[in-house]
């Protein structure tokens, strides 16, 4: 067993090196991060417009006018996410690069709005479509333009640092202000960069897809987001956290880097249709995996652990850690509980630790599907909002959400159980034997 | 003064660790500054730290930090995963004070 698990560990520790250092996702991960704050902002205006029974309450028209002097929160967040994650992306990795970062973030956002379709089609009262031009449609700045978004930053990021780095810029004399000669030396790798995307733009009006957005929206997002809303890529997913959790790794890190960007197009699909009033097209979405199956005391849901010990354990170390595990468990902190149990390379725990999500993820899954629990309403919560409210708050303030949470902790519990109650025998005969053999 | 910073995901659970090696400096009336960070921001706090310990689910990154480390002239090593899972500050607080030399 031993010689299995550091065989193990010699092939994740090298993965998780890999992806967590990669640079590219690294400021994918970074640039999520600088967009989180905006979009939990609109999140949280989307949870207050959408308020059960208010309607009812205040009247129709009252409310209308509610939820429209609200919605500009969410619009100016939620709603155009993907261009703070493009320009989070772009300074980022222009940052790992040692450049001028807050270049990195504009180039990415201009060449981003080169590509985008500035004409929308408008319907008229007689039925007839007319282009307007002049605008930017919102509708690819949130989840449909992320991937492209994704893309666009790395190479544009990529492409405005070689042309500094060729320095291909203008030299000004001394006794120019630095923040002067600052925007001079930025403007030829600018102007080769965007050029360059205008060049694919008009390139891409030639082909049957007319933009690159619907290009890679085509072949690319939707082929991977309609993988990634399935039940057997989210197993997957979860068994890998679960293992590099096992061996002391910080799954969410490593696996997140790879997922976030499906997770939250699907997520923003919700949201579309929650503000409409429709029918959620997804089940996995990025609070799927962070409320129902990550947010209930942190990875492997050990809020159910905390209980179990503070139900059965008999054996002084098992409460102590009970004791020092719950106030930060509560918030979705659980590496006491990881590295105190063990969690962490412990084999007598190893099923538990990797059987429970997987059954929690199919029961949520089955059940947010048939309908018997809503689905997540898209709105993002923060990852340390402590279970239950974290589950009303996701399917849009449904008391079903908090319930689901609380059907979660009970299998969490019952998977633990056997496992758990182990344990606690193994500690307690050794701290009287301890205790004997002092005293003897 | 012995400046001490803790890196790991998000800065959370490393910062328990803080308020425990704090009350263990405190006991032993070692004057001590210990901070918690996200692991993007342990690069530029580096320069202000005599020494980096980094949480053991994030020893991936030791590599990454040991560049940066090297540049600023501060040694850094990992926590003990058993003395994490215990938010025992005392050892933790020895093992900085045995990074730093004193």
């Amino acid at each position: 067993m031993n010689k299995f698990m550091e065989m193990l560990e010699n092939v994740l520790l090298p993965i998780a090196d890999k992806l967590n250092n990669n640079r590219y996702l690294t400021a994918l991960r970074n640039g999520f991060m600088v967009a989180l704050p905006l979009i939990i902002f609109g999140s949280i205006f989307v949870v207050i417009a959408n308020l059960p029974f208010l309607d009812k309450l205040i009247g129709e028209d009252a409310y209308a006018t509610y939820q429209s002097t609200l919605g500009p929160a969410s619009a100016a967040t939620l709603s155009i996410m993907g261009l703070f994650v493009i320009i989070g992306i772009g300074y980022k990795l222009v940052e790992y690069y040692k450049g001028e970062s807050i270049y990195g973030g504009v180039v990415a956002i201009a060449s981003f709005l080169i590509l985008t379709p500035q004409t929308i089609d408008y319907v008229t009262s007689g039925g007839a479509t007319e282009a307007v031009g002049g605008v930017i449609p919102t509708s690819v700045l949130g989840a449909q333009g992320m991937f492209l978004g994704i893309f666009t930053a790395f190479i544009s990021a990529e492409l405005y640092r070689y042309f500094t780095e060729k320095n291909l810029t203008i030299k000004m004399p001394a006794g120019v202000p630095d923040a002067v000669a600052r925007s001079f030396s930025a403007l030829i790798p600018i102007t080769l960069t965007l050029s360059i995307f205008l060049v694919v733009r008009i390139l891409f009006s030639y082909t049957s897809f007319e933009t690159v957005q619907n290009f890679i929206y085509t072949l690319i997002q939707a082929p991977l987001t309609e993988l990634g809303s399935g039940l057997p890529a989210t197993i997957i997913a979860v068994l890998l956290i679960q293992l590099f959790w096992f061996f002391g790794l910080h799954g969410q890190i490593i696996v997140n880097s790879v997922f976030d960007p499906i997770w939250y197009a699907l997520n923003d699909e919700n949201l579309a249709a929650f503000q409409a009033g429709t029918e959620l097209p997804n089940v996995v979405t990025k609070q799927f995996i962070d409320t129902f199956i990550v947010g209930i005391g942190g990875s492997g849901m050990t809020l159910a652990v905390i209980i179990g010990i503070f139900l059965i354990g008999k054996s002084r170390q098992l409460k102590e850690l009970g004791k020092l595990g719950a106030p930060a468990g509560i918030f979705n902190v659980n590496e006491p509980i990881i590295f105190g149990l063990p969690i962490i390379m412990n084999p007598l725990v190893l099923i538990p630790w990797l059987v429970a999500p997987v059954v929690v993820a199919i029961v949520t899954y089955f059940a947010m599907s048939t309908g018997m629990v809503p689905r997540p309403a898209g709105v993002i919560v923060p990852w340390t909002t402590p279970a239950l409210l974290s589950g009303f708050i996701a399917t849009g303030g449904k008391i079903a959400g908090a319930v689901m949470q609380l059907v979660n902790i009970g299998i969490v519990f019952l998977i633990w159980w056997p496992f758990l109650k182990i344990m606690d025998k193994q500690y307690y005969e050794n701290e009287n034997r301890d205790s004997e053999s002092k005293a003897s | 003064m012995k400046r001490i910073l803790l890196a790991c995901s998000a800065g959370m659970s490393t910062s328990l660790l803080v308020s425990k090696m704090k009350e263990a400096a405190e006991a032993r009336g070692i004057e001590t500054e210990i901070w918690a960070v996200a692991q993007d921001k342990a690069p530029s706090e580096m320069e202000k730290a005599d020494v980096l310990l980094i949480g053991p689910q994030m020893r991936f990154m030791k590599k990454k930090f040991a560049v940066t480390a090297e540049e600023v002239g501060i040694p850094l090593d990992v926590i003990d995963p058993v003395s994490y899972g215990r938010v025992d500050g005392e050892a933790v607080l020895n093992k900085a004070l045995e990074l730093i030399g004193e």
